[in-house]
Parts: C-alpha cells; sequence; structure tokens
C-alpha cells in the first residue's frame, strides 16, 4: 500500500472550479439547496450521502444535462448559471459512471476514442487503427493497466475496465475526474488498484472526486470530504478529520453502529451441504461446504471466484457438473429453481432488477409470485389473498410505499431490495441465500437488511451471504468462507476475523495455524 | 378497459362516424354484419398472435397454417369424405403438435422466435402446396355442410357465428391472461424471464403452452376462412395474414418486447383494422391504396398513443411542479 | 467444430442437395423442352394435360412443366435461367410481367422463347400462343348484353389490377359495351387474396346496391361474387359475367345464376405450343404467322354448353 502520508499534501493551488449557492427543482423535489463547493487542481474530493442525498443532481449538472434553477458556477475565473455538456467537456470535466459505457464488442483502443477515431487520409477515410493504438499506449500507462491497447474488451475484469474509462478521460485532458461509486463493483483486490491510479492522477494534478459508499477508502484517499444529505451540504471534513464515525454521523444525522455485532450463536445442524459440487465457472474445482441453521455464513472471495455460480446453483437456475446437495438426508440436483423453492431454499440475487424482482409488476404481484397457486382459486388469482399478504409484509418489512399496488420499478433500489426478500419470507425459508445484497444501497437500509438476516439466522434458517463489502462481511458473518479459483480457500471463525485474512484466502495465500480447510 | 383501449375504440367510432357521414351505408346492418363476420375470423388468428408476443416471441407462420389446415380440412371433408368433426379433431391434434414443435425449438433447444416460426411459414406453406399439387383445394358445384356451413359461415339473429366465435374465444382467453395464475406467469416470463425464473415460475412451459394456444387459435381461424372463402389455392391462401394479426395485437397495444398488452386491446386492434379495409371499398377509394391506408392508420395510431403517452407524462410533472414547488420553498 | 467449418459444411451440403434436384434434368438425354407458367394454380392442371397429349406424339422431346415458386418476376426469371443453363432447347412461358422485355430477350438469347397466356410482342420471342385478351373481353360483353338488354352498371373483380391480361380483358369488355347501356363503373383489386376477393364483393353490395352487375376478370373472382352473392341471397337478381372455368362459376352457369362464363384453352395451348416448339427445332417455320401471334379462340359458355364442356374436360384431365 502507498504511505498514506504521500497524499496528504494540502492541494495548494488555486481552485479552478467553483460552484456557489446551487439549487436544483425538480417537481415536487428540492433535489439540491445552497450547494457550494471549490476545487482545486490535483485535490481528491471524496462526496458522500446516502442514496437521493443529491448526489447524481449535482454530477448532472457539473456534467452539464442538467441546469440549476439558481446559482452560480465559475470556471477559470469565468460564472456562468449552467454548463451545457459542451461547456463540461471543454472544461476538462469527465465522467467515469458506475454503469460503465464501453463497448463490449469492441477493443480498448476503439472504446477509448469512439466517436472521435483519428482517421486515415483519402476519399474512405478509414479508423486509422496504428495511430489510435499509439495514442493509447501512454494513457494506459499513467492508468498502471496491465492489458494491451488491442485487448477485446469482453476479455477484461471490471477494475481494468474502469480503468479504460479512466485512460478515456485522460485522453480528453481531463482536469476532472468524476468517479461514480467506481468500487462498488469491484472484488477487494481490484479496489487497491483502482485506488493506485486515483493516487497516480493526483501526482499529474488532476483533480478527483470520488463518490462512494465505502468509507474505508474515502478515508484512504480523500484530501477532504464533503457530505451531502437530503440536497444539503451538511459538512466538510478536512483530511484531519475524516473518519468513519463522522462521515457516518454526518449522512444520516444521528450515531447509528454499523454494521451489527454478530450475536455468538450455538452452531446449530447442517441445513445443507455442497458436496463435491462442479459448476460451469470452474469445473475442475469441487466445493464442499456446510450450511448450518441460525448461522450466516459469509462468502468471500473475488469476483470469479465462482461464488455467485454456488449460488446459482444451489438454487437451481444453474446446472451443476457433478456432485450433490445435502438436505435433510436426500441428494438433492435441482433443475429448475421450483425444486429448490418447493425445499426452502431462496436466493436474493445479486442483479437485483434483471432477476430479483419485475419491475413493471406491482408490488403484490412481485411478492405472491413464487408462491401464487397458494394466492388462487383453482385457476383464477384471489387477488384479495394477494393484497393481503403483501400488505402483511409491507408492514413486517417497512416496505416505504404509498400501496402495495404501487409499480416496483418506482420504488428505490433499498426498498426493491426489500420486496425481494418480502416474497421469501412471506413462504417460510430453510435456507437464505443473499448474493450482494446492500450492494447499491444506502446505509439506513443496508442497516435494516443486516437486522431481517440476523432475525433470521436467530429463528434457525440458515443464511449464505455472498458479498464482496470487506466491512460488511466481517461485521456481519458468524462464519466467513473464503473461495479462491472455484474452491473454498478457507473458513474463518470469528476469532479470526480481519480484512487482512480475508484477502489473504482470496488471493490464494494461506494464513497463519487456524484455518480449516 | 385501460386508458389506451378507450382511445383505441375512439378512434373506431371516429372514423366510423366519418365514413357514415361520406357514405351513410357504413352502417347498415348487413355491412357491419360483413365486417364483423371479417373481425371473427382474423380475430381468432390475432388473439393467437397476442398470447405469443406477449411472451415477447412472435409467431410468422400463421398465413402458412391457416393454408395448410384449410388445404387439409377442405380436401379431408369435400374429397376423402372424412366426416367434419373427425376432420376438426384432427386438425386440432395437428395444430397443437405444430405449437409444441415452435415451443420446444424455442425454449429448449434456444432457437430465435422469429427464426423459428420464419422456418414454420416456409415449410407448412411448401407442405400446403405440395398437399395438393399446388392445385385450389375447394367444393364441389353445391357440395353441402350444412350444420358446419351453419356453425362457421352461418349467422345468428343476424350475427356471423364467426363473431360469436371470437368473442367465445376472446372471453375465455381474458380470464386465462388477465385472471388466471397462468396468465400471470405469461405476462411474468414476457416482461422479464430471468426474473420470472428466479421466481420458481417454469417459463419454458408458458412459453410453449403460448405457442399451442396460438396455433389452436389460427387452427380455428384456418377453418373459419375455408369455409368463407370455400376454395384455398395453396399458393396464395392466407399469404401475410400473420402480419394482419401482429399489427392488429401492436395496435391493440402489445409490446413487441413481450409483457404488454389486453386482450381487448387485440380485439380492437382487428376490429379497427377490418373496419379500414371496409372504408377502402365503402368510399371507393382505389383498392391499390389499401395497403398504404392500414399503414398509414397503424402507424398514425401507434405515434399518437407514444405521443399521448409522453405528453401526459409532461402534464403530469408540470401539475407537479406548480403544486408542490411553493411549499418547498416556504419552508427554506 | 468451429463456425466457418460448419458453415462450410452446410454450404457443401445445400449445394449437394441442389445437384441432387438438378440431376434428372442434367442427366436426360433426349433434348427438353420447357412450359413455364406464372404461378402454381388450377388453370395450368389443363395445361400440364394438354403436355401429356403432346408428349405421346413428340417421342425424340422430354416435355416438362415448371411452375415458379412465387408468382415474381425475379423468381420466374431465375427458374428460365436455371432451365436454359440445363440445356433446356425451347421454353414456353406465361410471363409474370410481359414488360419486362430485358428479361425475356436474355432467355431469349439462350433458348428458344415462346410465350403464352399474355404476349410479349416487343421482346424477340419467336411466337405467342394464346387468347387474345382483348376478343374475351369482348366475347364477355356479348354474355352481359344479351343478359342485360335494358342496360346496367357493372361492378369487376380481379386480383390484379394493374396486371396485363386485366387491363386487356377490361378493354375488350368495355369496347364491345359501346353504344348500349350497361357500363363497368370500377374493378375492385384483392392481391390474390381470396378472402379479400369474396369481402369485396359484400363490400360493394353494400356500399353501392345500383350495381346489379358484377364481372369476376380472373377465375377465382366468379366463384366469390357467387358466393357472396349466394350468402346474401342475391343470386339471380345480379347478372355475373365471368371468365374461366373453375367448377363453381360453371356449376353457377349451369344453373342459370351465371349468365356466361368465357373460356380459355390452356390445353390448346399447352398441345399446340409444344409442336409449335418441337416443330420450330425441327427446322420448320411454316406454323409461324407473320405477326407472330397465333390465336387460340376463347369460348362463351352458357347453360346448356356446362355438360359437354365439364365432360372435355374431365377427359383431357384424365380423371
Amino acid at each position: 500500500m502507498t504511505s498514506v502520508a504521500a497524499h496528504i499534501e494540502p492541494a495548494s493551488a488555486e481552485p479552478f472550479l467553483t460552484l456557489a449557492n446551487i439549487r436544483k427543482v425538480y417537481p415536487g423535489v428540492v433535489a439540491l439547496s445552497s450547494f457550494s463547493m471549490s476545487v482545486s487542481p490535483g485535490e481528491v474530493i471524496g462526496l458522500v450521502g446516502e442514496n437521493g442525498a443529491g448526489k447524481s443532481t449535482l454530477m448532472k449538472i457539473l456534467g452539464g444535462v442538467i441546469a440549476p434553477s439558481q446559482g452560480t458556477i465559475t470556471i477559470d475565473g469565468v460564472p456562468r448559471a449552467s454548463l451545457t455538456v459542451a461547456d463540461s467537456m471543454a472544461a476538462g470535466i469527465a465522467f467515469v459512471h458506475q454503469e460503465l459505457n464501453l463497448f463490449d464488442n469492441l477493443d480498448v483502443a476503439a472504446n477509448i476514442f469512439v466517436g472521435r477515431e483519428p482517421l486515415t487520409g483519402g476519399f474512405l477515410r478509414l479508423v486509422d487503427e496504428k495511430k489510435q493504438h499509439e495514442m493509447v499506449i501512454p494513457l494506459l500507462k499513467r492508468v498502471g493497466a496491465n492489458f494491451s491497447a488491442f485487448a477485446p474488451l469482453a476479455s477484461l475484469s471490471l477494475a481494468q475496465r474502469q480503468m479504460v474509462e479512466i485512460a478515456k478521460a485522460l485522453s480528453v485532458d481531463a482536469r476532472l475526474v468524476i468517479l461514480d461509486e467506481p468500487t462498488s463493483i469491484l472484488p477487494l483486490s481490484e479496489t487497491e488498484k483502482l485506488l493506485d491510479v486515483i493516487r497516480a492522477l493526483k501526482a499529474d494534478g488532476i483533480s478527483v472526486i470520488f463518490i462512494s459508499h465505502r468509507l474505508h477508502e474515502i478515508e484512504l484517499i480523500a484530501d477532504r470530504v464533503v457530505v451531502l444529505r437530503d440536497g444539503a451540504l451538511v459538512g466538510t471534513l478536512d483530511r484531519g478529520e475524516i473518519d468513519h464515525q463522522r462521515m457516518v454521523k454526518l449522512m444520516i444525522g444521528r450515531d447509528i453502529k454499523v454494521p451489527s455485532a454478530p450475536l455468538a450463536n450455538a452452531p446449530g445442524n447442517i441445513a445443507m451441504s455442497a458436496v463435491g459440487v462442479r459448476t460451469a465457472a470452474h469445473p475442475a474445482q469441487p466445493v464442499s461446504l456446510d450450511l448450518r441453521n441460525g448461522e450466516i455464513l459469509g462468502l468471500a472471495g473475488l469476483v470469479g471466484s465462482g461464488r455467485t455460480e454456488l449460488a446459482r446453483a444451489m438454487f437451481g437456475v444453474d446446472p451443476i457438473y457433478g456432485g450433490y446437495f445435502e438436505l435433510d438426508g436426500d441428494k438433492f440436483r435441482p433443475t429448475h429453481a421450483s425444486q429448490s423453492i418447493a425445499r426452502g431454499i431462496f436466493l436474493v440475487p445479486e442483479d437485483r432488477q434483471g432477476a430479483g424482482v419485475l419491475l413493471d409488476l406491482s408490488i403484490a404481484e412481485n411478492i405472491s409470485l413464487p408462491d401464487l397457486p397458494a394466492h388462487a382459486t383453482s385457476f383464477f388469482v384471489n387477488r384479495g389473498l394477494e393484497i393481503q399478504t403483501a400488505e402483511r409484509q409491507k408492514r413486517n418489512l417497512a416496505i416505504m410505499t404509498p400501496s402495495v399496488a404501487t409499480r416496483t420499478g418506482s420504488l428505490s433500489g433499498g426498498n426493491q431490495q426489500k420486496v425481494v426478500l418480502a416474497k421469501w419470507l412471506a413462504m417460510s425459508p430453510k435456507v437464505m441465500i443473499f448474493d450482494e445484497p446492500t450492494r447499491g444501497i444506502d446505509i439506513g437500509a443496508k442497516a435494516e437488511i443486516y437486522r431481517l438476516m440476523r432475525e433470521l439466522a436467530d429463528v434457525g434458517v440458515a443464511v449464505l451471504m455472498i458479498s464482496s463489502d470487506m466491512e460488511e462481511v466481517i461485521g456481519v458473518s458468524d462464519r466467513i468462507a473464503v473461495m479462491h479459483e472455484g474452491r473454498v480457500a478457507g473458513i474463518l471463525n470469528r476469532d479470526q476475523f480481519s480484512g487482512e485474512n480475508v484477502l489473504l484466502l482470496a488471493v490464494g495465500k494461506t494464513i497463519g495455524a487456524k484455518t480449516e480447510p | 378497459m385501460t386508458k389506451k383501449d378507450l382511445g383505441l375504440l375512439i378512434l373506431i367510432l371516429a372514423v366510423g362516424a366519418v365514413v357514415t357521414m361520406i357514405n351513410p351505408r357504413f352502417i347498415l346492418p348487413i355491412n357491419i354484419a360483413n365486417t364483423a363476420n371479417l373481425v371473427g375470423m382474423f380475430g381468432l388468428s390475432a388473439l393467437g398472435q397476442s398470447i405469443v408476443i406477449l411472451t415477447g416471441g412472435i409467431e410468422l407462420s400463421v398465413g402458412s397454417v391457416i393454408a395448410l389446415i384449410g388445404v387439409l380440412f377442405v380436401d379431408f371433408i369435400a374429397t376423402q369424405n372424412i366426416p367434419w368433426p373427425v376432420a376438426a379433431a384432427l386438425m386440432l391434434v395437428l395444430a397443437i403438435m405444430l405449437g409444441l414443435t415452435h415451443g420446444l425449438l424455442i425454449t429448449k433447444f434456444k432457437l430465435p422466435p422469429f427464426i423459428v416460426t420464419l422456418c414454420g411459414l416456409l415449410i407448412y406453406r411448401g407442405i400446403a402446396r405440395f398437399y395438393t399439387r399446388d392445385a385450389t383445394a375447394g367444393f364441389a358445384f353445391g357440395q353441402n355442410f350444412p350444420k358446419l356451413e351453419f356453425i362457421t359461415a352461418g349467422r345468428s339473429f343476424g350475427v356471423p357465428n364467426s363473431f360469436i366465435g371470437l368473442i367465445i374465444a376472446a372471453a375465455i382467453m381474458w380470464i386465462v391472461v388477465h385472471r388466471s395464475v397462468f396468465g400471470r406467469y405469461l405476462y411474468a416470463a414476457g416482461k422479464n424471464e430471468e426474473a420470472a425464473r428466479f421466481s420458481g415460475i417454469k417459463t419454458d412451459q408458458v412459453i410453449i403452452a403460448a405457442y399451442v394456444i396460438c396455433q389452436v387459435l389460427t387452427m380455428l381461424s384456418a377453418i373459419y376462412f375455408a369455409m368463407y372463402t370455400r376454395s384455398i389455392s395453396p399458393a396464395s391462401h392466407g399469404n401475410f395474414y400473420e402480419l394482419y394479426a401482429i399489427a392488429a395485437a401492436v395496435l391493440g397495444g402489445f409490446s413487441l418486447r413481450g409483457g404488454e398488452g389486453s386482450i381487448i386491446g387485440a380485439l380492437l386492434g382487428v376490429v379497427l383494422l377490418q373496419e379500414l379495409q371496409n372504408l377502402v371499398n365503402l368510399l371507393g377509394i382505389p383498392s391499390s391504396l389499401n395497403f398504404a391506408v392500414v399503414g398509414g392508420v397503424i402507424l398514425l395510431g401507434v405515434l399518437g398513443d407514444q405521443q399521448w403517452g409522453s405528453f401526459r407524462e409532461r402534464r403530469r410533472i408540470e401539475d407537479a411542479a406548480r403544486g408542490r414547488e411553493p411549499k418547498q420553498a416556504s419552508a427554506e | 467444430m468451429n463456425n466457418t467449418g460448419r458453415i462450410a459444411v452446410a454450404i457443401a451440403a445445400g449445394l449437394t442437395l441442389s445437384f441432387a434436384a438438378l440431376s434428372p434434368t442434367l442427366a436426360a438425354d433426349k433434348p427438353q423442352l420447357a412450359f413455364v407458367a406464372n404461378g402454381a394454380s388450377d388453370f395450368w392442371k389443363a395445361a400440364e394435360a394438354g403436355m401429356k397429349k403432346a408428349q405421346t406424339e413428340l417421342a425424340d422431346y422430354e416435355l416438362i412443366f415448371r411452375y415458379p415458386d412465387v408468382a415474381s418476376v425475379a423468381n420466374q426469371q431465375a427458374l428460365m435461367d436455371n432451365l436454359a443453363t440445363a440445356g433446356v432447347k425451347a421454353i414456353m412461358v406465361s410471363a409474370v410481367d410481359p414488360k419486362a422485355t430485358d428479361v425475356l430477350n436474355r432467355i431469349a438469347g439462350e433458348t428458344a422463347l415462346f410465350t403464352t397466356d399474355s404476349d410479349a410482342p416487343n421482346s424477340k420471342r419467336i411466337a405467342y400462343v394464346g387468347s387474345s385478351n382483348v376478343l374475351a373481353g369482348g366475347q364477355a360483353a356479348e354474355i352481359a348484353k344479351k343478359a342485360m338488354p335494358n342496360g346496367g352498371k357493372c361492378m369487376g373483380f380481379v386480383g390484379l389490377l394493374d396486371a396485363a391480361n386485366y387491363k386487356e380483358r377490361a378493354q375488350g369488355f368495355v369496347e364491345g359495351l359501346k353504344g348500349t347501356k350497361i357500363t363497368l363503373v370500377d374493378t375492385r383489386g384483392d392481391g390474390i387474396d381470396q378472402t379479400r376477393a369474396k369481402s369485396n364483393v359484400e363490400d360493394v353490395l353494400t356500399a353501392d346496391p345500383s350495381i346489379n352487375c358484377m364481372v369476376g376478370f380472373y377465375s377465382y373472382n366468379t366463384p366469390r361474387i357467387y358466393e357472396a352473392l349466394k350468402g346474401a341471397g342475391k343470386l339471380g337478381q345480379i347478372t355475373v359475367v365471368g371468365f374461366d372455368d373453375d367448377p363453381i362459376t360453371l356449376g353457377g352457369v349451369k344453373e342459370g345464376t351465371i349468365a356466361g362464363t368465357v373460356v380459355q384453352q390452356p390445353f390448346e395451348w399447352a398441345y399446340q405450343g409444344f409442336k409449335l416448339m418441337a416443330a420450330y427445332l425441327k427446322g420448320d417455320k411454316s406454323g409461324i404467322p407473320a405477326n407472330g401471334q397465333i390465336i387460340i379462340p376463347t369460348k362463351i359458355l352458357y347453360a346448356g354448353d356446362i355438360d359437354a364442356y365439364a365432360a372435355n374436360l374431365k377427359a383431357m384431365s384424365g380423371k
């Protein structure tokens, strides 16, 4: 790790970008009010706030996508009421979005220069591949890329793709790079690489606005932290003041303890085992793992280590290529989710909007979906019963919605996740699998989901939680299984929990004496 | 009835009113009955198509199936002297088999619906032509099947029985699609198959069933068409009928991406299409413009619907802005 | 196997199949003469019968009958190209588009080209064997005049409004009506869709009650008129003039509900056409008149003519 001292040097230069009294009103909502901030060259600013605090509005104003209702934006001493997209680009503001705007079917160089390809002369004006390649190499070097300019984008990991995005920003001579939740999709080990890239940008005098829910990373990298809450600036922390508790307190306006401390449950019986299970991701590596009643088993590992595939196989949505699961003394090889659901094995999938809920169905329709025959009179859906179940679950899980007839897509991420949970909890779970359950969810909702997981464990449900968030894995689990390239590299008990141990196992190293293989 | 359906109904009535003003014979009971008869026949295939479109699929073989079932059915009863109820039962079995084949190829072999049913379009047309050696399948002069003719081409109290058949089929399909467990699964599988699968729905079975339902309804319409034209030339019979069915479903608010649309919408779509064909003749518009008129109205209808939708969305936001803005401002 | 490999195998398999399909043609040792129809329909069944009769008299040649898969210029052209390539000595074609002179000339450059059904006088075809549609239209007018001595208002029904055979028939019909009180008000096209052909008739019945005469210009139009009138209970109230010899048309004429029909003689076209081609190939050009048109007259059938005609038809088709 780079020494922390190296980047504490205050950014001394004059601010080149100043926002003064920015206010943005949407119909019915004040998205941003009286917001002021300035950015100096080479400064890394952490921007934190719960979902809906106004971060995206601020980003859109800086990107020239929307105009503020009032306020002044001053760039290089020139004040303006608003920016256009072209102004923003001319000012050297570049964005790296959470959903990367890249083309899977093009190579790295083509992605970086898409829309501004260097052309050959002559009548045809073809893309000058050679020149494009030459222009890309120094950019890739600056971001410390370990891949070639000709690599197809599809072959790159998420972290590598982010480097491509950053290289793209550098290719337009960016002065300010805005990273929106760059680490939320990254596994633990790759996050460190990204932080190194940010340090390199800083050293070149490029400013960075770093938006993240992962406060640990903000602590490591930011010169200054700006905290938003409900559209207002609630505090600015300078380098010396940046710490976890302060940020959390400002973000949520009160002290809470995150995450909840695990309870020392007596380990229950084995609820479900994987016995030599082989999945498509790593067919050569059989996985064996026991899930116990009343326990939250954290499943850590790098992206691609085979965690999600194991979960999908348990839930019956992916085939298994060897081995079996053991459930109540039976060998169990589900070929369809309906079989797992019938046995009380439920999955809260990673891709909430793609696989967890149907955005266009109502909350009630989503909740009844897996158990629709129970909400039907012979062939006909019994809407009364459906509403009844949904209302009960809405109360139990505190889903924030005016009505259970509301379209699920109109809910916030946290509430959508609660709908996913609600549909499973309406049935009786024996094994609950959570795949990245709090990704993209704000801190308040996160805490509620942790509480629900703990409650499930307390009533004897076996909980398996896949997570790439170190704080979450350590803070929530009773035991942690760490996967590496398709196998279980080690299982940590509470007294062995540490970020270092998890990371060591995840990258295929061993830790001290006390691991159970 | 949704707002979209209501809009379509208003369009149908408005077009009808304009045509009536120009040629009052448009609303003669006989014209309404003739048009209702066509609505009945085209409506059955459009209903089937709608179910498939609801799953996000498409069924392009409709026209060829209408030709194949037409020649087989007419040949069976007119030439082979098979009793018509038996022939109809055989056609039902054939339709179920066609639907199963399409469904299995699409779900289990993961072929795109467009390809599977396009091949179906070519194959069934070829088989129909081969079966009769390109000859027309028809009845001898004066050959009659009074009961069958009453059911298919007859009228009860002035209402064509094909239309009554459509209403019965539509009522059943309405219950199936909008009220039954299977209907909910159809919408779920059509909107997001992955999420439906993750909720334990056997999406493959749902999709296969959709193709079977489509073929059975197409078979019904094929028999109605056969008994209407009473002569099936296998090379041209039913050409483009799949496109009429798709057009009706789209007019009726079905999204080709799946998961959207209502049975009533599909019915109204068929009514509008046939009304347009009728007005071309009633107003003496040159027949060569027929397709252009139909295409133009579909385009305008879909465009209008889309624009109305975004207009309402803008209005909602502007209203909200006017209504709540001052309150927020005073709070600061 | 990789994708390219698979595609290569598929192409190879496809080619093998195509050759297999062509091989009877390639393997034939007798010179071939071909008849190319403009699309699959019953109408050509009689021509096939004519070909069979010609075959019995032309032992030195192999006679073949071909339909394009789709009634399109391109498809028919490809079919003729294939035949010419395969070494067919002469082709008699009912051109989908007789005005596509370039296409016909190209074929005429490769093999001896004859036309039938609809002529292409500007092309390099050797001769035309068939009806005169203008004369046929005139005969239809005769039927109308006889049935409606006091005048009438006629509506026409046809598959393709822009087709030359329709235009000529309509021209002959209108010319034949000159000086009478009978008029052809309009013609409704259906694009060869039989459902529409029938609903067009129903719509006309509704739209204009003053129409008291209907003309079915294509062979399937007359039976659709018959059935629509039957459905509306108007058989006998409206004068129906037909073309061609669909069984329903013949039945209607015999019954008296159709005034009469004008029939062509595709049997004779094929029979005489094949004999003409064979003679031509042997160097005998005496059968070809100066204008290249060999008109085989159309005939009017009234109620009394039907039984004899149907019996002859049956005998010809060998059924």
